[in-house]
């Protein structure tokens, strides 16, 4: 476990040294601020709509913030041969590949969680009242940015940074829309078209298990069966992607 | 060599029924393959062919042989980095395969390349969470090796502002962290500068006193000739020869070098007439003379002309000579 906190700590640091992460921190707070801004046009439902923009903006930067740093996470340590000298030490490489995959996801997650902090002191100023719902959400929101950063660790592994960025996006958004893929084979497609919906359906991950924001933008908490539902369910997807990481990092021949 | 080499064999015993464990042998290569596919082709291409190679303990091997030898390849597969197509290694009688296996292992690669994003002090600090070493024995270990490789006073400058010299000694100190009984370099002199190539060179000689057995390829013949105890020349993959330094090269003396102030034109002239080279070097002349039969009488020829001779020295082969003489100038085989 000190190595893969090791390789984590290091990722922490290599990630928040980078500027990209300054400037999505500061266009979330700029998205998170300028919806206060937007309430006067919302007809009396400003708070709703500054929670409903703010938390949709702080995930969505989030999950960008993974699937782009991550993407070149491995890359750049091929690249560069940084890895051999650590491969070489005493660790796994599946130890390696966890500890980039909690460096990643705790740096995604401080940002997710500043950024909740500041829609949280926003609307509290603002309309006198703490939407502590929001926390729900966004704990939810972590779950899946852990699915997320899972999958782009797995494509990382195997392919290119351009290729890693295009999957993991793909199968964010194809994730959030899985239900919908269902049904919308089920409506008279081709039994081909239909197996090949069904096994998509299985695979890909259902992200919409984590979208809170409906609930909580209407004052709703999010209740103690859907987090635990939801936390049970990313901690089991992104364990078994990265299984699935692990075993085809393992094979992977350093030249 | 401070230590027997044989010294780990076990003596016969004839009064005992119970024989002595014989210690393994830190680095065992047994017809070890290495065939890449081109990733567009998929044509086959072989690395390493058939290499076998034991290391013995505490001594410092030099792995040498022209670019494309399969030098790097190999070390790569001790390191676990690639895996063997055919054959075996083991470290300890361990597969490399076993992060186990590297626990006291230290490697620096050719080139190495460290996190832009951290100080010295700082990699040091995460090389050793990943030997596990507690933070204390890491910080005291890693600010003497600091201190030893002239990096102290920059322990904490971002190593994107290392020189190529600097990362080397950061390479170096990486490798010795965990006080390996194994170091593995590749080409460990490389951007180093003659005095850091001179503290290398006597860092390494301590740690082979102390026990560490060294694998080191290198393509600076001189300075492996007077550091390694034995070299394997590896070439087209496949091991050309193994030995010790002194084995390799023919102990005889190759030709005698004379080197005179001044020398007539006349005088030359007949030297070369009778085989012998004569060359203007500056504002000196060398004669070469193959045969050690013909120095006294070269030397008698040119006392009578009145040269100052300034020195007379036996040139014996170097590994560069044994290099161009076995593989050819081109890196072919002499035939």
């Amino acid at each position: 476990m000190t190595r893969v906190l090791a390789i984590a700590r290091n990722t922490l640091r290599e990630v928040a040294r980078e500027r990209v992460v300054l400037v999505l921190a500061m266009f979330g707070l700029a998205l998170v601020v300028g919806a206060q801004a937007l309430s006067p046009l919302a007809l009396g439902e400003g708070r709703k709509v500054v929670i409903d923009f703010g938390l949709a903006g702080a995930s969505l930067l989030a999950t960008t913030l993974a699937v782009f740093l991550g993407s070149t996470l491995l890359h750049k340590e091929l690249e560069r041969r940084t890895v051999y000298s650590i491969l070489a030490k005493p660790i796994r490489r599946e130890e390696f590949l966890i500890g980039k995959f909690l460096g990643l996801w705790f740096t995604t997650s401080m940002l997710l969680a500043g950024m909740a902090v500041i829609l949280l002191a926003v609307v509290t100023l603002a309309y006198r009242d703490t939407p502590w719902q929001i926390l729900g959400a966004v704990g939810l929101t972590l779950m899946e940015l852990g699915i997320v950063t899972a999958v782009v660790i797995l494509f990382s592994s195997f392919t290119t940074p351009a290729l890693t960025a295009f999957f993991a996006v793909a199968a964010t958004v194809a994730g959030h829309f899985a239900e919908d893929l269902r049904y919308f084979a089920s409506q008279g497609a081709s039994p081909a078209v239909q197996a090949l919906t069904q096994g998509a359906y299985w695979i890909l991950p259902h992200l919409d298990v984590f979208n809170a924001r409906g609930l909580v933008v209407h004052g709703l908490s999010v209740g103690p069966d859907r987090l635990a539902f939801g936390f049970a369910y990313g901690l089991l997807y992104a364990i078994g992607i990265m299984v699935l990481a692990g075993v085809i990092f393992r094979r992977r021949e350093f030249r | 060599m401070p230590r027997d080499r044989k010294a780990h064999l076990p003596a016969p015993s004839l009064t005992s029924g119970l024989r002595e464990v014989e210690p393994l042998p830190p680095v065992r290569l047994e017809n070890v393959s290495k065939v890449y596919r081109d990733p567009m082709t998929l044509r086959p291409f072989t690395a390493v062919d058939g290499v076998s190679l034991t290391l013995e303990r505490g001594e410092i091997l030099g792995l040498l042989g022209p670019n494309g030898a399969g030098k790097t390849s190999t070390i790569k597969m001790i390191l676990g980095l690639t895996r063997p197509t055919r054959g075996v290694i083991r470290i300890e009688g361990r597969d490399p395969w076993d992060s186990d296996a590297r626990k006291r292992l230290g490697y620096l690669p050719e080139n190495p390349c460290f996190y832009d994003h951290l100080g010295a002090a700082e990699y040091l600090d995460l090389v050793g969470a990943l030997f596990g070493l507690s933070r204390v024995a890491s910080r005291r270990r890693s600010e003497a090796l600091l201190a030893r490789l002239g990096l102290a006073a920059h322990a904490r400058k971002p190593l994107r502002k290392f020189s190529k010299g600097m990362t080397q000694r950061l390479g170096i100190c990486q490798a010795l962290l965990n006080e390996p009984s194994l170091l593995v370099l590749d080409e460990p002199m490389s951007g180093l500068d003659p005095i850091g190539r001179a503290e290398a060179k006597q860092l390494l000689r301590e740690e082979r006193d102390k026990g560490t057995t060294i694998l080191l390829s290198s393509h600076v013949l001189s300075e492996t000739e007077s550091l390694c105890d034995r070299v394997a020349i590896l070439h087209r993959g496949r091991v050309h020869e193994v030995g010790g330094v002194s084995e390799l090269l023919s102990s005889g003396v190759l030709e005698w070098e004379i080197a005179v102030d001044s020398l007539s034109d006349e005088r030359a002239a007949i030297l070369r007439s009778r085989g012998h080279s004569v060359q203007s070097v500056g504002r000196r002349w060398v004669v070469r003379v193959e045969r050690e039969s013909e120095v006294q009488e070269v030397l008698r020829d040119l006392v009578q002309e009145r040269a100052t001779i300034r020195s007379v020295e036996p040139r014996r082969e170097s590994l560069e000579d044994y290099f161009v003489r076995a593989l050819g100038a081109d890196g072919r085989p002499a035939s």
